[in-house]
């Protein structure tokens, strides 16, 4: 039988807290075969499970650059995530994927990249961001706006000198800032606002809570943005990841499958469900 | 395919024939008021004059909660145990509404380039004989659809149509051919006239159906429609129980869950879920897009008649008229598509 939701077994190589309540998982897949033939693009999700608890959703934070493990960086706040918070180096957990599209990087060729991240969001972009950055020479200008609620708040400080080394302009914020803090102090669509990039051959790839994301549009709209160059990805319920279990439906495309990458062209001709 | 003759006798003595080799699903009294498909001892329990089941066969096939998969940890890696492939079955003396329900949820399980095997496999397993439908209920609208009929065949494997005292029996697919050559002391050749006699009874039967809905004009106001008024004050009557999904033949939103057995054992189910239920779309961190009744009601008619129609070219219904008929407070999904402007 052709069991589609026999997932992958896989073991915790390692576990980083990046923050208070968001940890940094690599899973290491059991299987060699698997492992050689697994292979994702920067956009796409998998399906973990914790046995016990059940399964959940999540994006790959590291790219098919950096494929050694797969990553997830994973903020606590529903029954799956809290039970994978509890585990340990060496526990066995499974995943199944990867599902949906992927950030179409061909078209990005030779321009110039706006990332703009905040909260948790911080994961869908890393992995873009850094495919971008180890295929440097493709692409002009890369820049990323990073924001969380406090310093505090903030995730992947370890990784911030190695992008700047290869060449990407961080900037980064806090929507309260506290002391020694040396960066931006502001929400993440003011200090868009402020900072004013250039329309001019570029795209935006954005990701973060729905509040923000809103408001980035709002102010990249005003700076003259076409929808077509701003990308993001959509967050819905999903249980299958296979486009079967209905509950991604947005009009007649199925988030799972359909995306999760869209470009604001595509999700200007969707309802206001999402 | 080929067409063969049944006699009510004969016809008897397969479905005993098969009911001790198979697993026979047929229409059941479960209770005094309530027929549904159970599993058939001899053809003696087999209640052939009711229409509408209280629930379809589609539970059958597609399991109401099913076992994925089974898990132990062990130590440094977990063992995953799949369950055995279940008997074959047939399911005997269901609707042309039903059968057509499995034709559609057929496609959806083997879409989006992944075939479903839990459902694929247990549909191969599956002989479906339906019996065509003399006198159609006051909430049939089978006929609305293309190629509906309260004697067609899609989906089914054998349709049965009475035809003068005996039984047509139109052999549509390579299962039912293989199961009628293997029963082949039980059939014999039809000839034109009883051919003719079908084409008779579907247009009798047809024609006892009056409602039938223009769906190019439905398809036409559901894509204009999303943002109207009309959907703020339609769903008011629904009490959000879900009856409507739970007896429809085409629904096939699922959930899937954990049941753990203890630290180390436990296993993974898929249980039918429906999108009129708040949690359908809840999240993690409490974001919900239909969080109230209005938009999961409206959901559920624009995917029938609307968003399944985009990516499959047909409604997600098949006119059994279940929902019409289970619904507490008499919501009519004919008069809720047709209206919607």
């Amino acid at each position: 039988m052709n069991n589609i939701y026999i997932p992958h077994k896989a073991r915790i190589a390692s576990i980083k807290q990046e923050t208070a309540d968001i940890k940094s998982f690599q899973f290491e897949l059991l299987d060699p075969e698997v492992r050689k033939n697994f292979k994702w693009k920067s956009g796409q999700f998998l399906i973990l499970s914790v046995f016990g608890v059940g399964e959940a959703t999540f994006t790959f934070a590291n790219p098919q650059t950096r494929a050694e493990y797969v990553e997830c960086s994973i903020k606590k706040t529903g029954l799956v995530t809290e039970a994978i918070h509890d585990l340990e180096v060496g526990d066995i957990v499974a995943l199944r994927g990867p599902y949906g599209n992927w950030f179409p990087f061909e078209k990005f060729k030779g321009q110039n990249l706006l990332f703009v991240g905040g909260g948790i969001g911080i994961a869908a972009i890393r992995s873009p961001i850094e495919y971008s950055l180890d295929t440097r020479a493709d692409f002009k200008d890369i820049t990323i706006l990073y924001g969380g609620r406090s310093p505090l708040d903030i995730c992947y400080f370890d990784k911030f000198d190695e992008w700047q080394g290869k060449k990407a302009n961080l900037v980064l914020t806090a929507d309260k800032g506290s002391e020694g803090w040396k960066h931006k102090v502001g929400f993440v669509p003011a200090v868009l606002k402020e900072m004013k990039p250039s329309r001019d051959n570029c795209t935006v790839i954005t990701c973060g809570p729905p509040i923000m994301i809103k408001f980035v549009l709002k102010e990249l709209t005003d700076l003259g943005f076409a929808p077509e160059q701003i990308v993001t990805t959509l967050e819905m319920k999903m249980k299958c990841g296979l486009g079967k279990c209905g509950r991604c439906n947005i009009q007649q495309l199925y988030v799972c499958k359909d995306g999760p990458v869209f470009d604001y062209a595509e999700i200007k001709k969707l309802p206001d469900e999402f | 395919m080929a067409n063969k003759l049944i006699t009510q006798e004969n016809l008897k003595a397969l479905v005993n024939e098969l009911a001790a080799s198979y697993d026979v699903f047929a229409p059941k009294r479960e209770n005094k008021n309530t027929v549904s498909f159970g599993k058939l001892q001899s053809f003696e329990e087999y209640v052939s004059g009711v229409l509408l089941t209280n629930t379809t066969a589609k539970d059958k096939v597609y399991l109401q909660s099913e076992q994925l998969f089974q898990y132990e940890l062990k130590k440094d890696t977990v063992e995953f145990k799949e369950k055995a492939p279940g008997k074959e079955a047939v399911i005997f003396g269901g609707r042309p509404c039903d059968a057509r329900g499995f034709d559609v949820i057929d496609k959806l399980f083997n879409w989006s380039g992944y075939e479903d095997g839990p459902y694929t496999g247990g549909r191969k397993n599956t002989t479906i004989i339906t019996v065509s439908c003399e006198k159609p209920e006051t909430t049939c609208f089978c006929t609305s659809f293309a190629g509906g009929s309260p004697a067609d065949g899609k989906g089914s494997d054998i349709l049965l149509t009475p035809v003068s005292g005996k039984f047509l029996a139109e052999l549509l697919t390579e299962r039912g051919e293989k199961l009628a050559a293997k029963y082949s002391k039980y059939f014999s050749e039809a000839g034109d006239a009883e051919t003719a006699a079908k084409a008779e009874f579907a247009k009798a039967a047809e024609a006892k159906i009056t409602k039938k809905l223009d769906l190019a004009a439905v398809k036409k106001n559901l894509d204009a429609s999303f943002d109207s008024p009309y959907w703020d004050t339609v769903h008011l009557p629904c009490v959000k129980c879900g009856a409507c999904t739970y007896v429809c033949p085409t629904c096939y939103c699922f959930d899937i869950t954990e049941k753990k057995f203890g630290y180390l054992n436990g296993e993974r189910n898929r249980t039918w879920d429906s999108c009129m239920s708040e949690m359908f779309t809840k999240m993690a961190g409490g974001h919900n897009p239909r969080t109230d009744t209005k938009r999961r009601f409206r959901q559920r008619f624009m995917h029938k008649f609307r968003y399944h129609v985009d990516n499959f070219k047909e409604e997600l219904c098949t006119g059994c008229g279940r929902c019409i008929r289970r619904c507490p407070v008499g919501i009519d999904i004919r008069k809720v598509v047709e209206e919607a402007k």
